[in-house]
């Protein structure tokens, strides 16, 4: 090496460098009279692992987004401010999230905050938002671990995966107290290794410890994400001679495992991804026939259309925009998000992020989601409980709402009467 | 002939007026963003300078140094939960992080590519391990450190600390007749060993020091972030990201990396910014020409660019009449 | 028992997948001593290529092998004269050329991400689910149809290598270029080659496993690290070394689940990878440059 950096100028080329790129001084915040627009900030699984239901996410953002202002903005003060918003592609990293977030609020000064997708990032991100005191509503931070933190400014419109094990659970229970399930039934529990996946794990666990021996977890294993051979664990799952299968997976992994499964030539009563099922996607990878009476437990379905006015409203709508496609519960999520922080917004009547916070957190709006209530609870830490809704692909190629029975459009079936006893 | 001093005057106060500067910047009004950017790139300067004493002095490219960071970060943690003082944890869990690359040692036998595959392997183990290992990392569910907003402003200068020692320890090793046997190291391992410098204790040595500053960063990092997660803080994205600060920077100057980590923090969260859809592909290409053209990095982009401009000013100074240019260095 | 014939099955099958993942990487860095870190990204563009093909134009998956063959051998040459050729050789280039190649795979993954989005896909023909009856197992097609494709291009590489001119000229140049250029081999046009068939294989390995697991433009890092194992494994640079490294592997991952949970087998392959490199860095099955 045969070059003489200079030593002493970097420390100073540095400072210059990032205050020049930063803009480093602190902006003159503008006066609320001048005041044309309500700027709202939110990062979101673009690329990276969760890029898909980033990108339904982002839908619902922007369906949100257009409706506020086609009405001319919302009223805030007797007066009509458009909403804009700044979103960034956090690329599934959580450092990235909060850097972007830190971004969003320090230098592009939004003023409120909507949150990104999955537990991890909403976890890491949700940090931020409440170190600098900024209302942020998410619609993808499903567990419930992060509203424990006694944080103040974090709301969450999405129901705790613990709920999802506990409501397929329920279910099941009934078909065992109708006499169509053997008992005990022997379950299977695999759960990918996420808080996600962590969390549905000790709602089926727990459901099964109170059954007083209704239930026996026969397997309870952890596996990988992006698994490429799941042959040995459900070999485990064979040798177990299970009757259900829980599984808690992300949409690739499932169709992955579900593979395997019909490879392996198992055929159990019940089967469950958990929260995946009945997408198209996993109907073209598998083939129609072969996820005939999977059980799925989602955070919402097109089909509350039927039974629910505003998602009806919202379906319709995004068929509109988005040219006849049928929205899953990601868009409905990230719509409700927006939808809930800009109702705060207009009820607090400024923009300020104290007293929109003070209205999150006591707001109970109709909502799309099941139970057709929005609200924020103090008692689990802001975190919406709604039921979810338990779905069951038909051989028709269907899906219909098996549970509960106030929203459900057909009877389930239990159990699959493909296998042989 | 008296060996050079390990750090000239000149060169140690203009270093001290430089870190000097950056100690008072938060006084100046600093915007909040700026403040946390800076001290985001305090910490990856760290890191980036101690992956560059492995990677760059003793020429061993790891892609698995995310397992000390990870080590770092969640052994400060747990002290953290557990009450300790900050900078006590951080201390911890860099000597954890230091004593973590002791197992490891059989593998700096490996040269070149080999042991490159080999710390790919090691940094997977540790992130499959340790996210299985609930009780120490909580596994996915990750841990949420007790970290109020004064203390994580505060954290600009314990970074700032932390990467002016790492920085001055660049230098000084660098300059020093140590710095010259882990270059002749880096150079030919067997030659080096016929002149009676034991390749292994050296490697070992640095290897130890890079772990532990790695682990330090690593709890900062952690402080920084408030909440850590294993898949996220072992992942190889984050052993691939102290090797691209380096590589930006200039692999094996002495404080080019720290160049490249500030590139790294402050353009990564640009270009996300500006230019979503690209911003894979524009880091890509970034790679890809600096090691086609620029294989020291910006350091030596700053280097050429100097002479050139030193080469202008004679001209202009003596008037010098133009003949055919000289060629440019640094060409390939 | 039949436990251990259903492991056992699994492990063949998964030898398949693993050997057919790792030619590629293999071949590359038996011949140019480069480590092909774009090897995932080509995993990946091979399987949107099949996918591609077969949504579009109808093409059965399994026919589509020698047009992203072509691709991708396409792709390697123009990788190769592009960049690789202009790296300096030897130890100065090893950590250059995996970052290099590194570049290339972030700017393989944006334009997938450009042109298909992040959303998972897959290739499901009408034969996908089915399984034929092997000695009364259930086997499933796709399954045994990578295996038998894997066979075969060892067999063909090994042809290649052994019996053709150009095989013979790319063993000499992979064990001493300098004398290559001696009795006048183009040692450049060699290392094109060889690095235009090491891309085609990855990017014909990315079809294969299209055919059995979804994909998105992430796709390629569980790959590429497989292969890694893989090809340490059997040597870095022997066809027959890596189809029973692959063997070695799979049966490593897969009787595993016997004594640990399930989630920790992901990490018995890196295990091997380092004490392999550590007691026996030629390889399992010694440092014969591809024999």
């Amino acid at each position: 090496m045969t070059h003489r950096p200079c030593f002493a100028s970097c420390p100073l080329l540095l400072a210059l460098a990032v205050v020049s790129t930063l803009g480093a001084c602190k902006p003159k915040s503008t006066p609320a009279a001048d005041r044309t627009e309500i700027a709202i900030g939110a990062t979101l699984p673009l690329t990276g692992t969760e890029a898909r239901i980033g990108g339904y996410f982002k839908e619902g953002y922007e369906l949100a987004f257009e409706e506020a202002n086609q009405r001319g903005g919302l009223a805030v003060g007797g007066k009509k401010l458009a909403v804009k918003l700044t979103l960034y592609d956090d690329t599934s990293t959580q450092a990235t999230a909060v850097s972007l977030a830190d971004k969003l609020i320090n230098s592009d000064k939004v003023d409120f905050l909507l949150g990104t997708y999955s537990t991890a990032l909403v976890q890491a991100q949700s940090t931020a938002a409440e170190q600098n005191k900024v209302p942020y509503v998410n619609g993808g931070g499903a567990a419930a671990e992060i509203y424990k933190r006694g944080y103040k400014y974090v709301f969450g419109a999405l129901s705790p995966v613990q709920l999802l094990g506990t409501t397929l659970m329920t279910w099941l229970d009934e078909q065992q107290k109708a006499g169509k399930l053997p008992k005990p039934s022997k379950i299977a529990l695999l759960w990918e290794n996420s808080s996600h996946g962590k969390e549905f794990r000790q709602g089926v666990a727990e459901f099964a410890a109170k059954s007083g021996g209704s239930y026996e977890i026969a397997v309870d294993e952890s596996f990988q994400l992006n698994g490429k051979d799941f042959s040995p664990l459900l070999g485990k799952v064979k040798a177990a001679g299970t009757d259900l299968m829980l599984v808690d997976a992300h949409l690739q992994d499932y169709i992955t495992m579900h593979r395997q499964y019909i490879d392996a030539g198992l055929c159990q009563k019940i089967v469950s991804y958990g929260a995946r099922g009945a997408e198209n996607d996993a109907v073209k990878a598998l083939g129609r026939d072969n996820v005939d009476y999977v059980l799925s437990g989602v955070w919402w379905n097109a089909q509350l259309a039927t039974t629910n006015p505003l998602a009806k409203k919202f379906v319709d709508a995004f068929k509109a925009k988005y040219a006849g496609k049928t929205p899953e519960w990601g868009q409905a999520l990230g719509y409700e998000a927006a939808r809930a922080l800009f109702l705060a917004i207009e009820q607090a009547g400024a923009v300020d992020r104290e007293a929109v916070r003070a209205k999150l957190a006591t707001l109970k709006i109709d909502s799309l989601l099941p139970g057709g209530v929005l609200e924020f609870p103090a008692a689990t830490g802001g975190q919406m409980q709604a039921s979810f809704v338990v779905q069951q692909n038909m051989p028709d190629g269907t899906s219909p709402i098996i549970f509960p029975k106030d929203v459900a459009s057909a009877a389930g079936v239990a159990p699959n009467p493909h296998c042989k006893p | 002939m008296t060996p050079p001093p390990l750090l000239p005057r000149r060169m140690a106060g203009a270093f001290a007026l430089g870190c000097a500067v950056l100690a008072v910047l938060p006084a100046l009004d600093l915007s909040p963003y700026a403040h946390n950017q800076l001290t985001l790139s305090y910490v990856m300067i760290a890191g980036a300078l101690a992956w560059n004493w492995m990677g760059g002095f003793v020429g061993q490219v790891s892609f698995g140094h995310a397992a000390m960071f990870g080590v770092g970060a969640f052994v400060a943690g747990r002290l953290m939960l557990d009450g300790l003082p900050a900078p006590l944890c951080w201390l911890a869990g860099g000597a954890v992080a230091g004593l973590f690359t002791l197992p490891v040692h059989p593998t700096l036998r490996l040269r070149g590519p080999y042991f490159s595959i080999a710390t790919i392997g090691i940094g997977e183990v540790s992130r499959v391990v340790f996210t299985y290992w609930e009780g120490f990392t909580g596994g996915a569910t990750g841990l949420s450190l007790p970290v109020t907003a004064v203390q994580k402003y505060q954290l600009y200068w314990w970074a700032l600390a932390l990467a002016a020692m790492v920085a001055l320890a660049s230098i000084v090793i660098r300059r020093s007749s140590f710095g010259l046997r882990l270059l002749a190291i880096k150079a030919d391992v067997d030659a080096a060993a016929d002149v009676g410098i034991s390749a292994a204790l050296y490697q070992d040595v640095m290897f130890a020091l890079s772990g532990a500053v790695i682990g330090v960063s690593g709890g900062i990092f952690a402080s920084y972030f408030v909440f850590i997660e294993p898949g996220d803080m072992f992942g190889f994205d984050r052993s691939i990201a102290f090797v691209l600060m380096a590589v930006i920077g200039g692999v094996g100057t002495s404080l080019g990396p720290a160049l490249g980590a500030v590139v790294f923090v402050v353009l990564r969260t640009q270009l996300l910014a500006s230019y979503p859809e690209l911003h894979l592909g524009l880091y890509g290409v970034l790679v890809i020409v600096i090691i086609l053209f620029q294989p020291l990095g910006i350091t030596g982009l700053l280097g050429s660019l100097a002479r050139a401009l030193a080469r202008r000013m004679q001209r202009r100074i003596f008037g010098r009449p133009r003949r055919t240019p000289p060629p440019a260095p640094g060409e390939a | 028992m039949s436990r251990f014939v259903d492991l056992t099955l699994s492990t063949v099958l998964l030898t398949g997948l693993y050997a057919t993942m790792a030619y590629g990487l293999g071949l590359i860095y038996g011949v140019l001593r480069v480590v092909n870190l774009a090897h995932g990204g080509v995993i990946m563009t091979g399987a949107y290529l099949g996918w591609i093909l077969y949504v579009r134009l109808g093409i059965d998956p399994y026919l589509t092998i020698p047009i992203v063959g072509a691709i991708c051998f396409g792709l390697g040459v123009a990788m190769y004269s592009g960049l690789v050729r202009w790296l300096p050789r030897g130890a100065a280039g090893g950590p250059a050329s995996l970052l290099l190649l590194f570049g290339v795979w972030l700017v393989l993954r944006n334009v997938a991400y450009g042109l298909f989005t992040g959303n998972d896909q897959a290739i499901l023909t009408s034969y996908s689910t089915r399984s034929v009856a092997v000695l009364g197992l259930h086997v499933p097609l796709t399954r045994l149809v990578v295996l038998g494709i894997g066979l075969a291009i060892a067999a063909l590489l090994h042809l290649l290598l052994r019996r053709t001119l150009v095989g013979r000229a790319i063993r000499a140049v992979a064990q001493n270029a300098d004398s290559c250029t001696l009795v006048g081999i183009d040692v450049n046009r060699i290392y094109m080659l060889t690095f235009g068939i090491g891309t085609a294989l990855s990017g014909i390995a990315g079809v294969l496993l299209a055919t059995v697991f979804p994909f998105n433009p992430n796709a390629g890092a569980p790959e590429l690290l497989k292969s890694f194992v893989v090809v340490v494994l059997g040597g870095l640079g022997s066809v027959w070394g890596i189809a029973l490294a692959a063997l070695v592997l799979a049966a490593a991952e897969t009787y595993a689940v016997l004594i640990m949970p399930s989630y920790l087998t992901a990490a018995v392959g890196f295990v091997l990878l380092v004490l392999v490199l550590v007691l026996r860095p030629g390889g399992f099955f010694g440092h014969r440059i591809l024999a």
